[in-house]
């Protein structure tokens, strides 16, 4: 396997991987978000607002390793 | 997939994402003052966020009319749903905050329009200069409130080991507190400049594989899948646009107020 395929190989590896972290998180986030507004119903915007943040925070992990990926593909 | 040296026409299409000059001009040193149409799509999203405010702010009636009503309802987002939560002594970044939200929110839906190949479409929230250059600013007034409220010690004060520490821990332990809190300075507007590239470029990306799917194969019958998600991932996409200039416009309140009440 020469240098080419083998950073393509690691661009798509590596961004499918990349998502299993963030992908679980978010979906703990939301699930944790529904629990407390069907808890605390007249709280949900400051809820939505908590979630939407820490939803960026988790989704911007996945976005470093899009970036790492199209650098990959892209300038190897 | 095409064989070597020849350009595959889903190749061709991806120009929508590259830069290209529209009128050349002399370099000075080495930075290029060429105008771009990333360049003239900045100008036209700024162009509509200014007009469109320049005509609202004309027109103040008693009884608001549509126009009117979306106006004071962004205002009334920006000085209390994001700027509101910093207190009193936040209230004068409203202007900053709802530039910063219309402006994104207006390059992502401009960039989303589909355009024809003479108008050299762009979106200029797909380019990480752009994004790095709005989060770099957001950085500036971040570090320049930081270092007015509370003075160049008082800032960098806060950024060492908190009180109530014995003497003899928190001299080794500054150093270690130090390091990270400047990491920490300094990944703020990286994660903001990528987080807004990244999302804009995937969702154009994702499109533009989908249309490939088209190009690629000429056939009516593969082209109506693709045809549906494409219509589905653009309405994901006008929502994607909303919510990252807000993300944006939050996170930045967010610094703002840490570096206002740096050391609490």
């Amino acid at each position: 396997m020469d240098a080419e395929t083998a950073a393509k190989l690691a661009a798509g590896l590596g961004m499918g991987l990349a998502t299993l972290g963030p992908g679980l998180g978010i979906g703990y986030m939301t699930g944790r978000t529904a629990d407390a507004i069907a808890r605390q119903p007249e709280a949900s915007g400051d809820i939505r607002t908590a979630m939407i943040i820490g939803v960026a925070l988790a989704e911007a992990l996945a976005l470093y390793a899009f970036v790492i990926a199209i650098l990959l593909a892209v300038a190897s | 997939m095409s064989a070597e040296g020849e350009v595959s026409k889903v190749t061709e299409a991806l120009h929508e994402l590259n830069v290209q000059q529209v009128i050349q001009l002399p370099k000075l040193g080495p930075i290029d003052f060429s105008i771009s149409n990333a360049v003239i799509y900045m100008w036209l999203s700024a162009l509509v966020v200014f007009v469109f405010f320049f005509i609202i702010s004309r027109r103040l009636r008693k009884q608001p009319d549509t126009l009117q009503t979306i106006g004071e309802i962004l205002l009334n987002f920006a000085t209390g749903h994001l700027t509101g939560q910093i207190g009193e002594k936040g209230k004068k970044y409203y202007y900053l905050i709802l530039t910063i939200f219309a402006y994104i929110f207006t390059m992502n839906i401009l960039g989303l329009i589909p355009k024809p190949e003479i108008l050299k479409p762009y979106t200029p929230t797909a380019n990480i200069n752009v994004t790095f250059g709005m989060a770099f600013i957001v950085f500036l007034v971040v570090q320049f409130q930081g270092f007015r409220r509370h003075g160049f010690r008082g800032y960098l004060g806060s950024w060492l080991t908190p009180p109530g520490v014995p003497k003899a821990l928190a001299i080794p332990l500054n150093l270690v507190f130090f390091v990270v809190h400047l990491m920490g300075e300094l990944f703020k507007p990286l994660s903001l400049a990528i987080r807004l590239f990244g999302n804009t470029i995937a969702g154009h990306l994702v499109i533009l594989v989908m249309l490939g799917l088209v190009i690629e194969f000429q056939s009516y019958l593969i082209a109506i899948p693709p045809l549906a998600f494409v219509l589905a991932m653009n309405g994901f996409e006008i929502f994607v646009a909303f919510i990252q200039a807000y993300i944006f416009a939050l996170l930045s309140v967010i610094y703002i107020e840490s570096a206002i009440y740096a050391g609490h």
